[in-house]
Order: structure tokens, then C-alpha cells, then sequence
């Protein structure tokens, strides 16, 4: 376990939080975006992208473009190529990804040239004058034709980047194979030996978009040597080293600042549009600004398609002995976190059960599609979708009550997780016991029908793990009026991430909210912090903030101690004052305190570090400094004539250790719930030859607020003695699936494996269940 | 510099029809331009000229006159879907209207443009098909009426010639004792374009037999469908069950269903032998008693 400071819950600030503390700007339009940044001179950029799927750069010519008046630059894969001081590839694991198409072009959408103009028609007209001339190659569309392996993505030896201590690669040359993570516990072959009913499923899921408001954007210029950027980035840190690699550029060259995000939801975490926008502002020597429209927003990251062939073994008292999964995760064109990403997903398979015997292999296959990276629950909801559909399945199959067999096996308080670490902090149980009350679980009454309409509920419930090791820091000034100033590199992206960091910080001091300010990221002024993702920002940089006040706190209590000359056990620090606990009078301000030692300002700063990490070969170790827990409850509606399937009650319920915002998690895991049911009724990216079928908002369908359901509750829950801070921004999300599909099971009979649950793919296993034929 | 889009704004139908005469195909009408934004964005379109008809005086109308509803060109779908005069005289013409995407795009999108556009996906085209609705056009060598079921020719292609305007449509106003419903079924959220739309129209005679019964299915084939000799069987009958089965059976066995992103052709036939019973089924419970 890690050792950090365990900080008392004092409760006296949490009720009175305000959700947003900018609510009010934000809902008037009034804070400022990277976009709404303009700087003197500025140009704009639009890129030329290929049209291909999988075709080689034959020759790109440039000559029109650059005739064409206003436009300032043009610039190819070639000019990258040939510059000594560029080292023209990105990407977080494998440099594989060239800032512009060098090579060749591995999707409809790859970047092949870009332009700077004056305005952004002059940039858009100059693209229609560039000339390609392409070879077009075999496209790799599918997983299968990706294992063929008959035509290869990436037929270059891979750039490994700088090593993560997270991720283990495991390449296979000559293949489509990008990365492999191995998990094995326990024996396999001893616990199928033990089961007495072994089940084997493939579940299917597509690429679907995370679809932020606010597009990916960025504007580059250089002052005196240094690269600056504004950027709609969540992970301020990672993008500034890539770019200092790229020129190859000490990282105090680079300077990264990042205002409000209009969502991110994993699509915005390591460089995408930074490095191209910051060689044009280098060749142009002005401000670059680029702001991809919703099109290419599409094609720039995507969640993973995925297939996964789940084996489980059970006995005939409902206990799972055995899980063996085949995890094949569409990566796409570029390897982005993927490596990462199979693994959490992979390792996820084991599930929220006490299973002996586990054996994953997980696999990220390089294919002809836009490339897929984070995506709200990291993997999981891929996973979770597996076997939370299989749970229900194999109830079916042996006549159990799906709730009954979700009890045998869920995980106790010290029981090993798949990843063999003991399960700390438990309360799968509790979470299931009470969405299926809230639904309104009953074992014995499956649906009811009223005329062609058919009711029924599902249950599901997740384990997901935040990054481990990770790394969060933090600075403090407390200034001579007592107030408090927060230097962190936390992103605020809608969560409120500014308004928790505000109220955990003023609560060790008990100060007013008001006397609390918090910075936005500035690589140049707020100190190193890992990224804004995967729920980690209120727990990791939360706690590197309660230790950098709470050193302020010993600070002002030593000081205190000299000034009121009592001993520093008998005082305590309470609205702005220290002061002698029982003598409220005898009491003295921050403020005093400061001014008193003549040190402008009283300074502290704090490092949190996660430890853990996982054998590269048996994936056995600590998996996650703690673990998300989340279960959901659906009842559906479907009408057995059309198969359209009507989500009428949904109840999350997560796991949240600590509350420290409670608006803000009532909110978030409403979000998960919107996501979750998109992604099950209505969400893919569909694809005819590589292309793109349905790239925009109004061919690709989210959920409006008419399609939420009209009854939503919530059990965020709290236990106080844990003291642990669990971030519950994705783990609500995972649930909403497979509990949508094992509703309209227990409706219908029809059991999709396939994501999205569409009325055709419903109406379809209606027919063929009655003996009907179904054409094609 | 970029050659730029030149943007006409005439203040009459004869000006924006002169400036259509003028420029050819080079040149597209925009009104709410919710229709003509997507098709510009993804570049399925690249008109040289735009004729913005919104200072056009005199086509945002709506009133009642000899027996039929008139709507102006102009009209936004939330002016029909909010009207007293379009409730009271034709209602499923405002809750049809209503129905269409979200308010946003409602408080844009015109009656000429739906009209216009011909795109197989929206909901309109099918009710005023089977209101028996007359579109009004002008070109440079007047005015013409087009029945609708004249109209739509295909995906995106009307009777309308390059210079001419759609100015209005007029629907006649059904006979008391019409029930008639609009059902718009969609497959994904309920801001996407239906997967099928079946308008229907039932009147019944006192002896309780079908005096007039309409159906007429959207967004399934390239344009709106309508049989009359698949209604005509419910002439002078009862409405029973076995009725409105074979109607709904001929009209899927007759629709030329397509297969997009909203559902396969088989799945689209199948929807339309549904919802074909449904609307005559609900048009009739709608339908005062005679």
C-alpha cells in the first residue's frame, strides 16, 4: 500500500460546496476557451488528409498552394524528413505517428500536408490545389484482416518512445500486433478441470466518438527561442515532452498553458494537434491557430472496436473456478495509449470477481481505421460488457437468478482481484444489493407484457483500475492577508476540478472559499503533474494538495506556537486564526503570522506518487492504487414488434470513498449514465472501405435529453472511515451496457453480443427465435 | 485570396428568380439553410452563388382561405408546429411539424426548404402527400400549382425547374370527422430522421364503414409513397383487423425500401407493415364519431 497522509474528514465545507464555483460564467458564456484566444498576426491552419485508407505518398506537389495569395506556408512529410533539428514522429508508446504523412497514409483522415493562410477559406482553398499522387495499397478494415497479417500498417521496425512504468511492450514484428499484455494467475488448465459447466462467448463492440463540445484546438507561436502554446489539452505535461523531443528542445523551451476544456473525456490526453501546429507557427514565425471542425474531430481518436472470446468455468454452487479471455482491441491507424489501454481492459476481464484462476490475453491490433486511444472507462467498458453479459448468460443457461450468482462471486474485503493484490475497501455487494432494490429486483417475475410492449430489468456491476504509478504535485503560497493561492497543473474540464481542489485545500485551514484561488496550468509556473484522466485528478492531485496545505499548517502552528507561547498540541487552526484550543480568545491570524516573519509568503509543496505495477509476464501485481467500483440497474421497455427497446428507469450506483463535491458527483455520474446509454442503444462509427460512413453530428447519433430515462437515481456512496478519496468520473459508465442488454434479455430472449442493441439486431433475434426467416 | 462565395439577397420573388434564371445551377436558394449547411460542410455541394430568399416579403403567411391551410415558403417548421390557425384547422400538421429534429433546428428550418430539398429522410413530405397538398411555385414565366404527390421525383430532385421557387403549399382542409395522425419511428435517438413516417387518414361513414382512408409512407423509399388502390380497399368497409392488415401488407409488399444507417430494406419493410397498421389504427381511434 502507499504511504500518504490520511487527512480527518471535517465535513465543514463539503455541505456548503457550490458545485462550480464559475458555474455562473460558464452558463452565460463568458469563460474563455483556447479557441477564444487571438494573437497579433495570427494565421490559420486547415490540413490536407488522405483520402486513402493504406496508400503509399507516391509524390505530393505543393506549387499552387503556395501561389495561391494569402496563403503564408504549405508543408509536407518531406519537409519534416529533411530537417535536421525536427525528429518528425509522435505518439505517448511508439513514435509511430509522423507529425505529417512521411511514408504512407494509414487512414481516411491521416494528415498528408498543411497549410497557414490568412483566413481559413484561403487555407481551405489552397488544400483543393495541392496534388497527391498516392500507390494505393491492401487496406486492413477488419481485426481478422489485421491477424491475416497479408498486408502490414506499420512494415517499419517500431520507435519506442521513453518507457512508461506502466506498460510492459510486447511487439511482434512482421504482424499487425502493436502490443500483447499477459495476465495468468493461478493454474487454468486445474480450475476448467474444476468446473462443472465451462462457457465460451464472443462479444463485439465498435469505435464510437467521445464527442467534446469544444474540438480538439490549439494555437502556436514562438517568442525568443520558446515554443508556446495555447492548448485544449488534457495532459499539459506529456504534451510539452513530446514537443520538446520534436525540436529537439530542452523542455524549458516549450511552454504549454491550458484555460477551461469544453470536455475531454480521454479524446484530448497526449499530443494530437500540437506538434503540426507548432512547425507551421516555426516556419511562418507567427501565431498558428488550429481548430478542427467536427468532421475531423472524427477521425482524430476514437474508443477502441473491440472482440473478446470469454471462457468461464463454474461449479454447480455458483462459483466461478476458472476465466480465460481473448481481448482483440482495434487500435487503428496509430498506436496512441492502446498498449496501455488493452491492458486495464485486459486485466479488467478478470471482473469484480473472486476468481482463482485467470488467464488474459490482450491483444492491440494495428488496422486501416482512425486511430483509437482513452476513452471514458479506459477499456473497461469493452471488458465489462464481456462478461457482465456472460454473468447473465450462464445465470440463464444453469436457471439462476443472475443476482444470486453475481453475490457468489463477487469480491470480499481481502480477497485477490485478478491481478493477484487483495481486494481493499470492498463494496461490490452493497452497490448490486442496492440497485437491485432500487430497480425493484425480482427473481421470480422476469418481464411483463402489455399489448406488443414488453418490461424488464437488468443489473450489472464493474471494477476498473486508475493509472498506477502515477504522479501528482502541488504548491501553496499562503500570503500576508491569510489567503491561500493553489499552484497545480489540473485541468478543469467541466468536472469542477478547479471548485474540489478549492474547497479540499481551504478545509485543511478552515478558510473560506473565497480565500482560495487556484491556478490554471502553466508548465512554466505550476509544478509537474501526470494528466487529468482516468478519474485520478480529485484523489492524486487532491491529496498532493491537502499535503502541500497541510505543511502550511504545521508551518502557521510553529509560528503560532512562538507568537501565543503555547505548546504546538494545544492549538488549533480555525477561520484564518490559530489559536489555544478551549481559550478561543487567545487566538492570532494567518495573516499576523506571516507578516510577523517577514516572509512575503509562507511556501509549501507536495509530491503524491502512486507505487504499483504489474509482472510483464503474468500481469500478476498491484493493478491499481485503488480500485473504482460501480454497479447499474436498467428497466427497459421493448416492443416486440419493431425491437426498439425504450430504457425507462436507470438506477448508478459507485463507490466514491469520500465525498468532497457532491453536486459535481451526482452530475458526473449522470454524464456516465448518458454515455452508457448512447453506447448501448445508439452509438457506432460506421465504416465502408475505410471511409467514414456517418462523421458528423447529424449522421452519428449521441443521446438528446428526450432519450434519458424518466426515472434516473443515484447512490453515490460514502464511507467517511475510509478517508480515501475514489474517483467516480467513468467507473458509473461501464455498467450501462451489459445492464441495457440483460434487461432486454429478460424482455425479450434476445440476447445481443454485439454493440450498439439496435430495434433491427432485437427484431431480428425476435424472428429467428419464432422460427421466422430473417433476410440478410 | 480565395474566390468567395457571392451571397444575392433579393427583397422579391421575381428579383430571386431573375438571379436563378441568371446563374443557373451555380446558384442555391437558402432560407433556414439547415439543409443546405450540412450538404455545403461536407462538401456535397459547391455553389458558386447563394440567393438568400429571407427578405422576401409576403412568404411567411399562415391562414386559412377557401377550405385550405396556407403556409408560406417562409414559415419555420416552429411557426407550423406553434400556430392557433394550423392547430385548429389541419392539428396533425402542427404536431408533424413538431416532430421534426429539435427546437433549434425548427426555429430555422422552412416549409419551402422541406419541400425543396426532396430529401427522402424528412417528415413532411409524407403527411402533406397524403393531405392531398398543392406546392406553389414561381419561375420568370409565372406562377404554376404542383401537387404534391406530382413533386417529389426522386432523392434530392423535385418537378421544381433551376429558376424556379417554391412559394407556398396549400393543404386542403380535411372533411369534420377526419382522424389523422403523423407516426415518425425512429431507431436511434429521437432527434435522428425517421427510419419510417406513415401518415394517416381515416374518415368513417355513420353506418361505421370507411368513407376515406389515406396512408402515405415516408423515408423508406427514395420519395414519399402513397396507393390508392391499396386504400381503396377499406372503402365502404369495416374497420377490422383483417382490413388493415392487408392494406399494411400491400404497402410492404410495395414500398422499394432502402438500406441506410437507420435500418436494412428488409427491416424498413417491416417497419412499414407495422406502422401502416398503427396510423390507420390510431387515425381511426382519432377520428371523431360521425
Amino acid at each position: 500500500m502507499d504511504s500518504h497522509p490520511s487527512f480527518a474528514p471535517s465535513g465543514t465545507q463539503i455541505d456548503k460546496v457550490p458545485g462550480m464555483l464559475d458555474a455562473n460564467l460558464r452558463v452565460r458564456g463568458r469563460v474563455p476557451y483556447a479557441m477564444d484566444a487571438t494573437l497579433p498576426g495570427m494565421l490559420h491552419a486547415k490540413l490536407l488528409r488522405s483520402p486513402h485508407a493504406h496508400a503509399r505518398l507516391v509524390s505530393i506537389d505543393t506549387s499552387r498552394a503556395k501561389a495561391l495569395p494569402g496563403v503564408v506556408a504549405v508543408l509536407t512529410g518531406a519537409d519534416l524528413a529533411n530537417r535536421d533539428d525536427i525528429y518528425p514522429y509522435y505518439g505517448p508508446i511508439f513514435r509511430d505517428q509522423a507529425i505529417l504523412v512521411i511514408d504512407k497514409a494509414r487512414f481516411v483522415g491521416d494528415p498528408v500536408a498543411a497549410v497557414a493562410a490568412v483566413d481559413l477559406d484561403t487555407a481551405q482553398a489552397a488544400l483543393d490545389l495541392i496534388q497527391v499522387e498516392w500507390q494505393e495499397l491492401e487496406p486492413v478494415l477488419t481485426l481478422d484482416a489485421a491477424l491475416a497479417a497479408t498486408s502490414i500498417v506499420h512494415d517499419e521496425p517500431a520507435r519506442l518512445g521513453q518507457t512508461f512504468a506502466d506498460i510492459i511492450v510486447h511487439t511482434e514484428a512482421d504482424t499487425n500486433i502493436c502490443n500483447h499484455f499477459k495476465l495468468r494467475k493461478g493454474d487454468i488448465e486445474a480450475g476448467f478441470a474444476a468446473a462443472d459447466h465451462i462457457f465460451e462467448d464472443v462479444f463485439t463492440s465498435p469505435p464510437v466518438q467521445h464527442v467534446p463540445m469544444e474540438t480538439h484546438n490549439c494555437v502556436a507561436w514562438w517568442e525568443n527561442g520558446t515554443l508556446r502554446l495555447i492548448s485544449s489539452t488534457q495532459m499539459p505535461f506529456a504534451v510539452r515532452a513530446a514537443l520538446a523531443e520534436i525540436f529537439k528542445l530542452p523542455q524549458t523551451r516549450v511552454r504549454i498553458t491550458v484555460p477551461t476544456l469544453g470536455g475531454g473525456y480521454g479524446a484530448k490526453t497526449y499530443p494530437k494537434l500540437e506538434p503540426v501546429t507548432a512547425v507551421l507557427a516555426q516556419v511562418t514565425n507567427r501565431p498558428v491557430r488550429l481548430h478542427l471542425t467536427r468532421e475531423e474531430e472524427f477521425v482524430t481518436i476514437t474508443k477502441h472496436g473491440m472482440q473478446i472470446r470469454m471462457k468461464t468455468g463454474v461449479t454447480n454452487e455458483g462459483k466461478i473456478v476458472a476465466r480465460q479471455s481473448t481481448c482483440h482491441f482495434n487500435t487503428g491507424a496509430y498506436a496512441d495509449i492502446g498498449p496501455r489501454l488493452i491492458k486495464n481492459g485486459g486485466f479488467g476481464t478478470g471482473g469484480p470477481h473472486h476468481i482463482a484462476n485467470v488467464s488474459v490475453d490482450s491483444y492491440a491490433i494495428y488496422t486501416n481505421l482512425a486511430p483509437a486511444g482513452a476513452f471514458r472507462g479506459y477499456g473497461v467498458s469493452q471488458a465489462a460488457w464481456a462478461y457482465e453479459s456472460q454473468m447473465d448468460m450462464i445465470s440463464e443457461r444453469l436457471g439462476w437468478d443472475p443476482l444470486w450468482f453475481r453475490m457468489q462471486n463477487l469480491l470480499n474485503e481481502g480477497e485477490s482481484i485478478m491481478t493477484g493484490e487483495p481486494m481493499v475497501d470492498a463494496h461490490f455487494k452493497e452497490l448490486l444489493a442496492t440497485s437491485a432494490e432500487r430497480i425493484g429486483w425480482d427473481p421470480d417475475q422476469k418481464a411483463s407484457r402489455a399489448g406488443s410492449k414488453v418490461r424488464a430489468k437488468g443489473l450489472a456491476v464493474i471494477i476498473k483500475a486508475s493509472v498506477t504509478p502515477s504522479t501528482s504535485t502541488a504548491s501553496v503560497k499562503l500570503n500576508e492577508d491569510g489567503s491561500l493561492q493553489i499552484l497545480s497543473s489540473a485541468v478543469e474540464m467541466g468536472q469542477g476540478a478547479e471548485t474540489t481542489l478549492s474547497v479540499l485545500g481551504a478545509e485543511v485551514l478552515d478558510l473560506r472559499l473565497d480565500q482560495v484561488s487556484i491556478t490554471r496550468p502553466d508548465t512554466d509556473h505550476t509544478p509537474y503533474d501526470q494528466g487529468t484522466s482516468s478519474s485520478r485528478n480529485t484523489y492524486s492531485m487532491g491529496t498532493a494538495v491537502k499535503m502541500a496545505v497541510t505543511d502550511i499548517r504545521e508551518q502557521l502552528l510553529k509560528l503560532g506556537s512562538d507568537a501565543l507561547e503555547v505548546a504546538v498540541g494545544d492549538l488549533e487552526v480555525v477561520a484564518g486564526q490559530v489559536r489555544a484550543k478551549g481559550a478561543p480568545t487567545r487566538a492570532i491570524g494567518y495573516g499576523e503570522l506571516v507578516r510577523r516573519v517577514r516572509a512575503g509568503n509562507l511556501l509549501a509543496t507536495a509530491v503524491y506518487a502512486s507505487n504499483g505495477g504489474l509482472d510483464p509476464e503474468t500481469g500478476q501485481g498491484i493493478g491499481s492504487v485503488h480500485w473504482h467500483q460501480a454497479a447499474g440497474a436498467a428497466e427497459v421497455e421493448v416492443d416486440l414488434d419493431t425491437g426498439r427497446v425504450e430504457v425507462l428507469k436507470y438506477h448508478a450506483g459507485v463507490y466514491a470513498g469520500r465525498i468532497a463535491n457532491p453536486a459535481q458527483c451526482e452530475l458526473q455520474t449522470e454524464g456516465n449514465i448518458a454515455f452508457g446509454l448512447g453506447q448501448a442503444l445508439y452509438e457506432e462509427m460506421i465504416y465502408d472501405g475505410g471511409q467514414l460512413q456517418n462523421g458528423n453530428l447529424a449522421d452519428y447519433m449521441i443521446v438528446s435529453m428526450e432519450d434519458m430515462p424518466k426515472e434516473i437515481s443515484l447512490d453515490v456512496l460514502e464511507h467517511l472511515e475510509s478517508h480515501d478519496i475514489h474517483g467516480i468520473g467513468e467507473s458509473s459508465l461501464p455498467p450501462c451496457m451489459p445492464a441495457v442488454a440483460n434487461a432486454v434479455f429478460r424482455a425479450t430472449g434476445v440476447r445481443i453480443t454485439d454493440l450498439p442493441i439496435t430495434p433491427e439486431k432485437v427484431l431480428r433475434g425476435l424472428r429467428a427465435a419464432a422460427g421466422q426467416e430473417v433476410n440478410a | 485570396m480565395s474566390e468567395p462565395l457571392r451571397l444575392f439577397e433579393p427583397t422579391s420573388v421575381e428579383a430571386a428568380v431573375g438571379v436563378l434564371a441568371a446563374l443557373g445551377d451555380d446558384a442555391k436558394v437558402v432560407a433556414g439553410a439547415t439543409a443546405l449547411t450540412l450538404l455545403y460542410r461536407q462538401r456535397l455541394i459547391a455553389p458558386g452563388a447563394l440567393v438568400s430568399i429571407g427578405r422576401i416579403p409576403g412568404l411567411d403567411g399562415i391562414e386559412v382561405a377557401d377550405g385550405e391551410l396556407h403556409l408560406g415558403a417562409l414559415v419555420t417548421h416552429r411557426a407550423v408546429e406553434l400556430s392557433p390557425v394550423v392547430r385548429s384547422a389541419i392539428p396533425v400538421v402542427a404536431s408533424t411539424f413538431g416532430k421534426v429534429a429539435n427546437v433549434r433546428v425548427r426555429n430555422a428550418a422552412t416549409v419551402g426548404g422541406v419541400l425543396a430539398e426532396s430529401d427522402y429522410a424528412s417528415d413532411p413530405p409524407a403527411l402533406f402527400l397524403a393531405l392531398d397538398a398543392v406546392v406553389d411555385v414561381q419561375g420568370p414565366g409565372g406562377r404554376r400549382s404542383i401537387p404534391v404527390a406530382e413533386f417529389f421525383i426522386a432523392f434530392y430532385e423535385t418537378a421544381l425547374a433551376h429558376d424556379e421557387l417554391v412559394t407556398g403549399v396549400r393543404v386542403p382542409i380535411p372533411p369534420a370527422g377526419t382522424g389523422a395522425v403523423y407516426h415518425k419511428f425512429v431507431t436511434r435517438s429521437s432527434e435522428d430522421r425517421p427510419c419510417v413516417g406513415v401518415a394517416g387518414l381515416v374518415r368513417l361513414d355513420a353506418d361505421g364503414t370507411v368513407a376515406d382512408l389515406r396512408v402515405a409512407v415516408g423515408a423508406a423509399a427514395e420519395t414519399p409513397q402513397r396507393y390508392r388502390d391499396a386504400e381503396a380497399l377499406a372503402l365502404g368497409q369495416r374497420l377490422d383487423p383483417d382490413v388493415i392488415a392487408r392494406i399494411a401488407d400491400a404497402y410492404a409488399d410495395r414500398v422499394d425500401t432502402l438500406d441506410d444507417m437507420r435500418g436494412s430494406a428488409w427491416y424498413r419493410t417491416e417497419m412499414v407493415r407495422v406502422w401502416v397498421r398503427r396510423a390507420i389504427e390510431s387515425a381511426a381511434a382519432t377520428a371523431p364519431a360521425p
